[in-house]
C-alpha cells in the first residue's frame, strides 16, 4: 500500500516540493549576493505573500471560488496579531495561531451568505469586502501598544513595535523562520488536498449535482475551504507583522487584492508552485522594477493584461507550463497519446 | 442635526451609481460579462477630460471626447477579448474584466500618478437653495440623467431593433443566433454603449467626489451593489438600489462615530439582498434535463 | 424485498409541469422507467435525488419518507445515482472516486475494493482523465454499489458505449440487487437493454404515467407502442 502511495505522481511531486522548499528556506540566506540586505528582505516578504497566494489558488483552482479580498484578510491577520501581542505579550507562535483562527472566522462570515448563491456573488461580495477593509484599516490603523480597542498610541505615548520571534531575530534567521513556516503551512495544505477534503473539493469543482448525489454537503465543504484558506492567509498577516513589528495601512489597498488574484492566476492555480510564483510576481516584481528605475505602476498594466490572457487561454499558468516542460525534458520522445474515444 | 443636505448629496451620488449600474446591467444582460472595469473606464474618461481641459481645450469638447474615449476603450476590449470570453463561463468572463480594471488603473497611475485632482464642471458653479440644502446644476443633471437613461434604455430595448436583439440575446443566446441575430454586432454595440455610460458617470463622479484613479476604479463597488439590488435584471430596481446605496453611505458618513464605516454600506446592502435572494431560491442545483 | 412508492408527485418549473400527479410503485429487482424525451424520467430521478422539489405528493421506501431527507443526506440514507453524463472526477484516481462515494455515504473504506472488484476495473490508480468512457461507466457503477445502498438510480448508464461494452454493463446492473440488496431503477432509451435488465417497467409520457407492469406485457400494449415505440423505431431506423 505504501509503495503504491509513493508511486503516485502527485505524492512524489509533493515530496520533491517539500524537500526543495526546505532546502531553499534554509540555504538561500547563505548564498553569496542574497544574504542580508534588501534582496533577502524582499524574498522574505515574497515568501509570506506566497501563503496568501496559496489561499487564492486553492479556492480558485480546487473549488472554482473567486475571492478578491485576500490582501484584506492579510491585514486582518496582521491587525489581530498586533492586537493580541500588545494585549498579552504571548509568544509569537501562539499569537500567530490565534490570528489564523480569527481570520478564518472572518473569512467564513463574509463568505457564508454569498456561497448559497452563484460563484459570481462570492466574487462581488469579496470585492466589496476588500474595499471596505481598505478603508477600515486606514481609519483604524494598526495597533502599536496604545490603549482602547484599536490599540493606537497617540499624543505623548511612544509607539511600541512587536519584536521578531525568538528564533528569527536577524534578517537571515527571520528568512529561515518564515521559509520553514511557509513550507510547513504549504505542506499541510498539500496534505489536505490529497485526503478527504481535497477529494471532496475536486468533486464539487467537477459538478455540483454529481457531488450532492455522492452525499457531499457542498455549502459546508465550501465554507471549510474558505476557513482553511483564510487561516493560511491569517498566518501570512502574522508573519508580515512580525517582519517589521508594525504595519502600514497603505500596503493593504483593495487593488492589491486584485493584483494578488492576477498574479496567482498567472502563476498557476493547480499547484502550490504557482502560489510561490504568484508571491514572487506580487511583491518581488514591483521591487525589481523599481530598482532598475521602471515605474512600479506598469506592473499593474502587465499583470492585468496577463490576467486577461491567463483566464481566456492558459488555465494552468506558468507553473503548469513549467510542469509540462519538466515532463518533456524527462521524456525526450513522448509516447504518442493513444486515441481514446470519448 | 439637519440631515437634508446629506440626503440630497446621497441622492445625487446614488443617481450616478444607478446611471453607471445601468451601463453594467445592459452589458451583462447582452454579453453575459459583468464588467468589473466599469469604474476604471469612467476614471480614464474623467482623467482624459481633465488633461484636455489642462491643455486649454473647450470643456464641452473635452467632455464629448472623454465620453467617446470611454466608449472606445470598452469597445476595443469587447472586440479583442470578446471572442475568447464567449467561450468561457460567466465567472471567468467577469474575472477577465478584473484584469482590464487592473491594467487601466496601472495606466492611469503611470500617466497621472495618484495625486487627487479636481474637475469642476461649469454647471457646478450655478447653485441654489432647496429647503436649506445647496444644490447645483450638475447635481440636477445627475438626477435627471439617471432617470432619463433608465427610461431611455427601457424604451430603446422595447422599440428599437438593436434593443430587441439585445433582449433576445439576454433570454437565449443560441436561439438568438439561430434566428439570425448578428450576435457580434449587438455585443459590440452593448460594449460601446456601456463604455459611454461609464465615461459619463466617471466624469460626473469625478466632479462630485474626487478625481483619483484608484478611488474612481473602485466606485465599481457601490455600482455593483446597485446592480445586485436590481437582481441583475431590473433597471428600475437598479435605479432604486443606486439611490439607496448613495443615501445610505451619505447618512452613515453624517455621524462622526460611524463615518468610517460608510464604505461598508454597499457590502452590507448587497449581503442582505443576497441573503434574501438565497431564501427564495431553494434549489440551486443545475441538472441536465432531457 | 423492498418497495418504493411514489404517490401523486407533481413538479412544476415556472409554467412547465414535467411531472403531473404521477404515482408509481416498484418492487425489488431492476425496474425500468421509460418514455420519450421530455416524458419526465429524469425529473422523476431528480425528485428521488432531491434536486427537484415536488409541489405535491410523497415518496416512500419501506416506510421511510424520502422527501423529508435533505438532498445531500440521501446518500447516507442509502440512495445512489449515476447521471446521463458520467460524473467521474477527472483529477482523482478511479479508486479515489469510489472512496469519495464511500466516505460521504458513511460506508467503510474497506468496501471500496469490493466495489472495484465487483465491476472488475483494473489499475484503479489511474486518474479519471485517463480512463476510457467504459471504464468511467464502471467507476460510476462501483460508486453506486459501495456500502449498503437501498435504492440505486441509473440514468442511461450505457450511453456512449459499444454493444459489447453495453452487454458487460448489463450483466453488472442485473446482479446489483443480489450483490447489495438494493432496488435498482433504470432509465434508458435502449429497449434491448431495458428488456434484458428489467422485470417491470413504468412508462411516462408528457409527465404522466401511461402504463406499468411486467416488461414484456407493457412493451406489447398498443398504447405504449403508439406513444413511445413508434418514436423509438424512427430514432433507431
Amino acid at each position: 500500500m505504501s509503495q503504491v502511495f509513493l508511486a503516485r505522481a502527485d505524492v512524489r511531486g509533493a515530496l520533491v516540493g517539500l524537500v526543495l522548499g526546505l532546502a531553499l528556506a534554509l540555504g538561500l540566506p547563505a548564498l553569496p549576493g542574497v544574504g542580508a540586505g534588501l534582496s533577502l528582505r524582499t524574498l522574505t516578504v515574497c515568501a509570506i505573500y506566497a501563503l496568501a497566494a496559496a489561499g487564492v489558488g486553492v479556492l480558485y483552482g480546487r473549488l472554482g471560488l473567486v475571492s478578491i479580498m485576500q490582501i484584506g484578510l492579510v491585514a486582518v491577520g496582521g491587525w489581530v496579531t498586533l492586537r493580541i501581542y500588545h494585549a498579552t505579550h504571548l509568544p509569537f507562535e501562539v499569537v500567530m495561531v490565534l490570528a489564523a483562527l480569527v481570520t478564518a472566522v472572518v473569512g467564513v462570515l463574509v463568505g457564508l451568505p454569498a456561497l448559497r448563491l452563484s460563484g459570481l456573488s462570492l466574487a462581488i461580495v469579496t470585492l466589496m469586502v476588500a474595499g471596505a477593509l481598505e478603508v477600515l484599516v486606514t481609519y483604524a490603523g494598526f495597533p502599536n501598544g496604545g490603549d482602547g480597542f484599536l490599540g493606537r498610541a497617540s499624543g505623548g505615548t511612544l509607539a511600541a513595535i512587536m519584536p521578531r520571534p525568538a528564533l528569527g531575530q536577524s534578517d537571515d534567521d527571520f528568512f529561515r523562520y518564515v521559509g520553514v513556516a511557509v513550507v510547513v503551512v504549504l505542506a499541510l495544505l498539500r496534505w489536505l488536498l490529497m485526503v478527504r477534503p481535497g477529494r471532496t473539493w475536486a468533486a464539487i469543482r467537477q459538478g455540483e449535482a454529481g457531488a450532492v448525489s455522492l452525499g457531499v454537503n457542498t455549502v459546508a465543504h465550501r465554507l471549510f475551504a474558505l476557513a482553511v484558506t483564510s487561516a493560511v492567509t491569517g498566518v501570512a498577516g502574522a508573519l508580515l507583522a512580525a517582519s517589521s513589528g508594525i504595519l502600514d495601512p497603505a500596503s493593504f489597498k483593495a487593488q492589491q487584492s486584485v493584483l494578488l488574484f492576477a498574479t496567482v492566476l498567472i502563476g498557476g492555480v493547480f499547484s502550490l508552485l504557482g502560489a510561490v510564483i504568484g508571491g514572487l510576481l506580487f511583491y518581488g516584481l514591483p521591487q525589481l522594477l523599481s530598482t532598475v528605475g521602471v515605474d512600479g505602476n506598469l506592473v499593474f498594466v502587465v499583470l492585468g493584461l496577463g490576467l486577461v490572457q491567463a483566464i481566456t487561454t492558459t488555465q494552468a499558468g506558468i507553473a503548469g507550463q513549467l510542469g509540462g516542460l519538466w515532463r518533456r525534458l524527462r521524456q525526450p520522445r513522448p509516447r504518442r497519446p493513444r486515441e481514446v474515444t470519448a | 442635526m439637519n440631515l437634508l443636505p446629506f440626503v440630497v448629496a446621497g441622492l445625487v451620488i446614488g443617481s450616478v451609481y444607478a446611471l453607471s449600474g445601468v451601463g453594467v446591467l445592459v452589458l451583462y444582460r447582452t454579453t453575459g460579462v459583468l464588467n468589473f472595469a466599469h469604474g476604471a473606464v469612467g476614471g480614464m474618461a474623467a482623467l482624459l477630460v481633465w488633461q484636455m481641459v489642462e491643455l486649454r481645450m473647450q470643456p464641452p469638447v473635452a467632455i464629448a471626447l472623454g465620453v467617446a474615449a470611454g466608449a472606445a476603450i470598452a469597445l476595443l476590449f469587447g472586440l479583442v477579448a470578446g471572442p475568447f470570453l464567449a467561450r468561457v463561463d460567466q465567472l471567468r468572463k467577469a474575472i477577465a474584466t478584473l484584469g482590464l480594471a487592473l491594467a487601466l488603473l496601472g495606466l492611469m497611475l503611470f500617466v497621472w500618478n495618484d495625486k487627487a485632482r479636481t474637475i469642476r464642471l461649469e454647471s457646478s458653479r450655478i447653485s441654489f437653495d432647496v429647503a436649506g440644502a445647496r444644490v447645483n446644476v450638475t447635481q440636477l443633471v445627475c438626477l435627471g440623467l439617471a432617470l432619463l437613461v433608465v427610461v431611455g434604455t427601457l424604451l430603446a430595448l422595447r422599440y428599437t431593433s438593436t434593443g430587441t436583439s439585445m433582449r433576445a440575446l439576454a433570454s437565449d443566446r443560441e436561439l438568438a443566433a439561430v434566428v439570425g441575430t448578428n450576435v457580434r454586432l449587438v455585443e459590440n454595440t452593448a460594449w460601446a454603449i456601456s463604455g459611454a455610460v461609464a465615461g459619463v458617470s466617471g466624469i460626473l463622479l469625478a466632479d462630485q467626489t474626487r478625481l483619483e484613479p484608484a478611488f474612481l476604479t473602485f466606485l465599481i463597488i457601490p455600482e455593483l451593489a446597485a446592480v445586485v439590488i436590481g437582481r441583475f435584471v431590473s433597471l428600475w430596481l437598479t435605479l432604486v438600489g443606486g439611490l439607496a446605496v448613495g443615501v445610505g453611505q451619505s447618512l452613515v458618513s453624517a455621524w462622526p462615530t460611524v463615518s468610517a464605516f460608510s464604505t461598508a454600506v454597499p457590502f452590507v446592502v448587497a449581503t442582505i439582498v443576497i441573503l434574501v435572494a438565497a431564501r427564495r431560491r431553494v434549489v440551486t442545483v443545475r441538472v441536465v434535463r432531457t | 424485498m423492498s418497495r418504493l412508492t411514489l404517490s401523486g408527485i407533481t413538479v412544476r418549473y415556472g409554467g412547465v409541469t414535467p411531472l403531473d400527479d404521477v404515482s408509481l410503485a416498484f418492487e425489488s429487482g431492476v425496474c425500468g422507467v421509460i418514455g420519450p424525451n421530455g416524458a419526465g424520467k429524469t425529473t422523476t430521478f431528480n425528485v428521488l435525488s432531491g434536486f427537484a422539489l415536488p409541489v405535491a405528493g410523497s415518496v416512500d421506501l419501506d416506510g421511510d419518507d424520502l422527501l423529508a431527507v435533505p438532498a445531500h443526506r440521501r446518500a447516507r440514507w442509502g440512495l445512489r445515482r449515476s447521471f446521463q453524463q458520467e460524473q467521474v472526477v477527472r483529477t482523482l484516481t478511479a479508486r479515489e472516486n469510489v472512496l469519495l462515494a464511500a466516505e460521504h455515504s458513511g460506508s467503510p473504506a474497506a468496501d471500496v475494493d469490493r466495489a472495484l472488484d465487483y465491476v472488475g476495473l483494473d489499475r484503479p490508480h489511474r486518474l479519471g482523465a485517463e480512463l476510457t468512457m467504459f471504464e468511467r461507466r464502471l467507476v460510476d457503477i462501483a460508486s453506486c454499489v459501495v456500502g449498503a445502498p437501498r435504492l440505486v438510480l441509473l440514468d442511461e448508464p450505457a450511453a456512449g458505449l459499444d454493444p459489447a461494452e453495453s452487454e458487460q454493463l448489463l450483466g453488472l446492473i442485473t446482479r446489483i440487487p443480489e450483490e447489495v440488496g438494493a432496488l435498482v431503477l433504470l432509465v434508458d432509451h435502449d429497449m434491448d437493454l431495458v428488456r434484458a435488465a428489467c422485470g417491470t417497467v413504468a412508462v411516462l409520457d408528457f409527465g404522466r404515467r401511461i402504463a406499468a407492469g411486467p416488461t414484456l406485457q407493457v412493451l406489447g400494449s398498443p398504447e405504449v407502442r403508439k406513444a413511445y415505440l413508434g418514436i423509438d423505431e424512427e430514432v433507431t431506423a
